[in-house]
C-alpha cells in the first residue's frame, strides 16, 4: 500500500476510531431506517386504510428529491423514535422547476407538528421567501403535538410560521393537499395557502376534529358532516378542489403550477400553441338564445375560445353561477372570469363574489391577463342576499380588480346589467385594454322590466290599457340598450361577430403590456371591504 | 326507501311544474322551473327515482331553501 493509492485509504488507520467509510456507513444506516422499506409494521395501518405513505407521495409528486432534515431527532431521542419527527421537508423539481414539499407522515405521532418538526417547516417556508420558488404541502394528520405543545416554554414564543406564510402570499404559489384528516394546523395552512386539494371520501378538514368540538360544544357531528369535501369543498368553499384519489390530488398540484411562474418576478409559463389562435368559433353563431330569458352553458364559450385542452376550471362546484378558469390563449396563461346562465341565471351573490375576487387576486399576483365573460343580470337582492353581507362582497369583488394591474379584457355576451358590469370590468370603468361586446349584449342599469316596475308603475297603471303601456315601455327601453348604443357613446371599442373572437383576444393580448401603472395616492395599504 | 329534498337555491316564483308527484325521473331530470330577476331556472333531479311529493305548484313565490320536491330513490 503506498500512502498516495486513495483506493488504499479506507484500510488505513492513521488515528484510532472509524474510518471515513465506516462513518459514511454509519449514516447511510440510519438514513435506510428512516426509508419506507425498514418502516413496514410502522407503516401498516396506513397501508391497511389504502392510504399512501408520505415518502410515496413525495416520490409521486416530485422529480430529484433532497430531503432536508431527514435526521432530526428529538432532544432526547435517536432518529428511529420519532422518524424525521413526522414531517418530510426537502426540495425538488416539477416540469423542471424547483419546488419546496412539506409531507406529513401519519405514521409518526399521527402527523402531529413537534418542535424540530415545526422548525423543519420554517425553514422551508423560509427557503421559499429566500429562493422564490412554490411551496407544497402535503398535509396528513394531527396540528400541535400535544405532548409538546401544552408547555410555555415553547408555545409562549409561538415563532414566526404564520406571519411568514403571509409573507410568502403572492410571492410564490402555495398549494395545499389535505390528503387525511387536516383539523386544526392543517385548516390554519390551508387559509393561507392559494390552492387546496381533497380527496372525497378521505380528506376533512376544519378549525377542530369531532373530539374536540362534542369536548368544547357539545355538537355531535361525523367528520364527514364536519369536514369532509362535500362540505368543505362544495357548500363552502374553504377548498379548491375535490378529487377521487391521491395520484388525481397530486396530478392535480402539478397541472395548477404549470399555468404560474414560479415567483411573482419569475417569467411566466408559456407553452407551445398548435391551436390556430385566429380560429374562428363557428358555434357561437347558435349558442346565445334570442329569448334572453332562456340560459346557456357558459363552459362551452371559455371551451371553444381557450387553446385546445388548456382549461383547469378553479371551484367549479361551488358558487357555479360564476365560472373562474385557468386556460391558454396561444400558449399563454389567462385568466377567465365568467358569469354562468345555467346556475341561478348567473347572479352574482356572495359565494360568486368570494369565489371571483380571490380568483383576481391569485392571477393578478402571478401575472395573468384576465378576460371577463359578462351575461350578469346583476346581484342577488333580497333578505337571504342581505344576511350574507353582500352589499361589502360585491365591494370586494370590485376592490381586488381595483388593484390588479395584469391586462384584463371585458366582453358583453348578453347582459351587463347594474353593478355586475363594473364588477365584470365592463365598459371603462376598470379600463380594459379592449372594451367588446357581441351583437346580442344588452347594457344598461338594471333589468329592464324592473325599472319599469319601479319607476313608471304609476305611469302605466293609469293607462287605458296598463298591460299594453307597460309593455310599450319596455320596448322602449329594450330599443335604447342595443349593443349600437353602446358602442355609439363609445363605452365598448367594438361590436363584435362572436365566431371573431378568438383572434380578437388573442391580439388584443399580444398588444397588451404584463402591467401596467395604477396610479394610487401615496397611501400605505388598502383595506379590503370585508 | 330514502328520500333526498330538493330546495330552492333563490328565492323566485315557479312558473312550471314538468313532473307531477308520482313521476318517475331520471338524474338530472327538469323537476320545476322558477323564475327570479326574469332568468329561467331549472330544478333538477339530483337522483334516478321517483317524486314522492312536489309542496308547490305554479305561481307559487318561494323563499331560497324553501323544500320544492322530495324525492324517492
Amino acid at each position: 500500500m503506498t500512502s498516495d493509492d486513495p483506493k488504499s485509504a479506507p484500510e488505513s488507520r492513521t488515528q484510532s476510531g472509524p474510518s471515513l467509510a465506516e462513518k459514511t456507513h454509519e449514516v447511510e444506516a440510519v438514513k435506510a431506517s428512516l426509508l419506507d422499506p425498514a418502516r413496514e409494521e410502522a407503516l401498516a395501518r396506513q397501508r391497511q386504510r389504502g392510504k399512501k405513505t408520505a415518502r410515496e407521495r413525495v416520490a409521486c409528486l416530485v422529480d430529484k428529491f433532497d430531503e432536508y432534515g431527514a435526521l432530526v431527532t428529538t432532544a432526547s431521542g435517536t432518529p428511529s423514535d420519532a422518524p424525521t419527527d413526522g414531517v418530510i421537508t426537502g426540495v425538488g423539481t416539477i416540469d423542471g422547476r424547483g419546488v419546496a414539499v412539506v409531507a406529513q407522515d401519519f405514521s409518526v405521532f399521527g402527523g402531529s407538528i413537534g418542535h424540530i418538526g415545526g422548525q423543519k417547516i420554517l425553514r422551508m417556508v423560509k427557503h421559499c421567501l429566500q429562493s422564490g420558488i412554490p411551496l407544497i404541502l402535503l398535509l396528513d394528520g394531527g396540528g400541535h403535538r400535544i405532548q409538546d405543545g401544552q408547555d410555555s416554554w415553547h408555545y409562549a414564543s409561538g415563532g414566526s410560521l404564520m406571519h411568514d406564510m403571509v409573507r410568502l402570499s403572492g410571492w410564490v404559489p402555495v398549494v395545499t393537499a389535505i390528503l387525511g384528516d387536516g383539523f386544526a394546523a392543517g385548516t390554519n395552512f390551508a387559509g393561507l395557502s392559494d390552492f387546496v386539494i381533497m380527496v372525497r371520501g378521505l380528506s376533512t378538514m376544519g378549525l377542530a376534529g369531532p373530539s374536540l368540538v362534542k369536548a368544547a360544544t357539545g355538537e355531535e357531528v361525523t367528520k364527514e358532516d364536519l369536514g369532509g369535501a362535500a362540505a368543505q369543498v362544495d357548500r363552502h368553499g374553504l377548498a379548491h378542489a375535490g378529487v377521487q384519489t391521491e395520484d388525481e390530488a397530486l396530478e392535480l398540484i402539478r397541472r395548477y403550477l404549470s399555468y404560474l411562474p414560479s415567483n411573482a418576478r419569475a417569467a411566466p409559463a408559456r407553452g407551445p400553441c398548435t391551436d390556430p389562435p385566429d380560429r374562428r368559433c363557428e358555434s357561437f353563431a347558435t349558442l346565445v338564445p334570442a329569448d334572453s330569458r332562456k340560459p346557456y352553458d357558459v363552459r362551452r364559450v371559455i371551451h371553444d375560445l381557450a387553446d385546445a385542452q388548456s382549461i383547469l376550471e378553479i371551484q367549479p362546484t361551488f358558487a357555479a353561477n360564476a365560472v373562474t378558469a385557468f386556460a391558454r390563449m396561444n400558449g399563454r396563461s389567462v385568466g377567465f372570469v365568467a358569469n354562468q346562465p345555467l346556475n341561478l341565471g348567473g347572479i352574482l351573490n356572495s359565494a360568486a363574489c368570494e369565489k371571483i375576487a380571490h380568483f383576481v387576486a391569485l392571477c393578478d399576483a402571478y401575472g395573468l391577463p384576465l378576460i371577463y365573460l359578462i351575461d350578469v343580470p346583476g346581484f342577488y337582492i333580497g333578505s337571504a342576499a342581505e344576511k350574507t353581507m353582500l352589499g361589502r362582497r360585491s365591494a370586494k369583488m370590485l376592490h381586488e380588480l381595483g388593484q390588479a394591474t395584469v391586462p384584463r379584457i371585458s366582453l358583453v355576451l348578453r347582459k351587463g346589467y347594474g353593478l355586475g358590469y363594473f364588477a365584470m370590468a365592463g365598459g371603462r370603468g376598470f379600463e380594459a385594454d379592449v372594451s367588446l361586446a357581441w351583437p346580442t349584449a344588452e347594457i344598461c342599469a338594471m333589468s329592464i322590466e324592473g325599472s319599469v316596475d319601479v319607476a313608471y308603475r304609476k305611469d302605466y297603471q293609469a293607462a287605458q290599457d296598463p298591460t299594453m303601456r307597460r309593455q310599450e315601455l319596455i320596448d322602449g327601453i329594450r330599443d335604447r340598450i342595443t349593443p349600437l348604443r353602446a358602442a355609439g357613446g363609445f363605452g365598448v371599442d367594438d361590436v363584435i361577430d362572436p365566431a371573431d373572437t378568438r383572434r380578437y383576444l388573442n391580439d388584443a393580448l399580444a398588444r397588451a403590456p404584463a402591467r401596467r401603472a395604477n396610479s394610487m395616492p401615496p397611501k400605505w395599504r388598502s383595506i379590503p371591504p370585508i | 326507501m330514502p328520500n333526498r329534498n330538493v330546495r330552492a337555491e333563490m328565492g323566485g316564483t315557479v312558473i312550471e311544474i314538468v313532473c307531477h308527484a308520482g313521476a318517475a325521473v331520471n338524474e338530472g331530470d327538469i323537476l320545476l322551473i322558477l323564475e327570479a330577476m326574469k332568468i329561467e331556472m331549472s330544478v333538477t333531479s339530483p337522483v334516478a327515482g321517483r317524486v314522492r311529493e312536489m309542496p308547490v305548484a305554479a305561481d307559487d313565490v318561494v323563499e331560497e331553501d324553501q323544500l320544492l320536491a322530495v324525492i324517492e330513490y
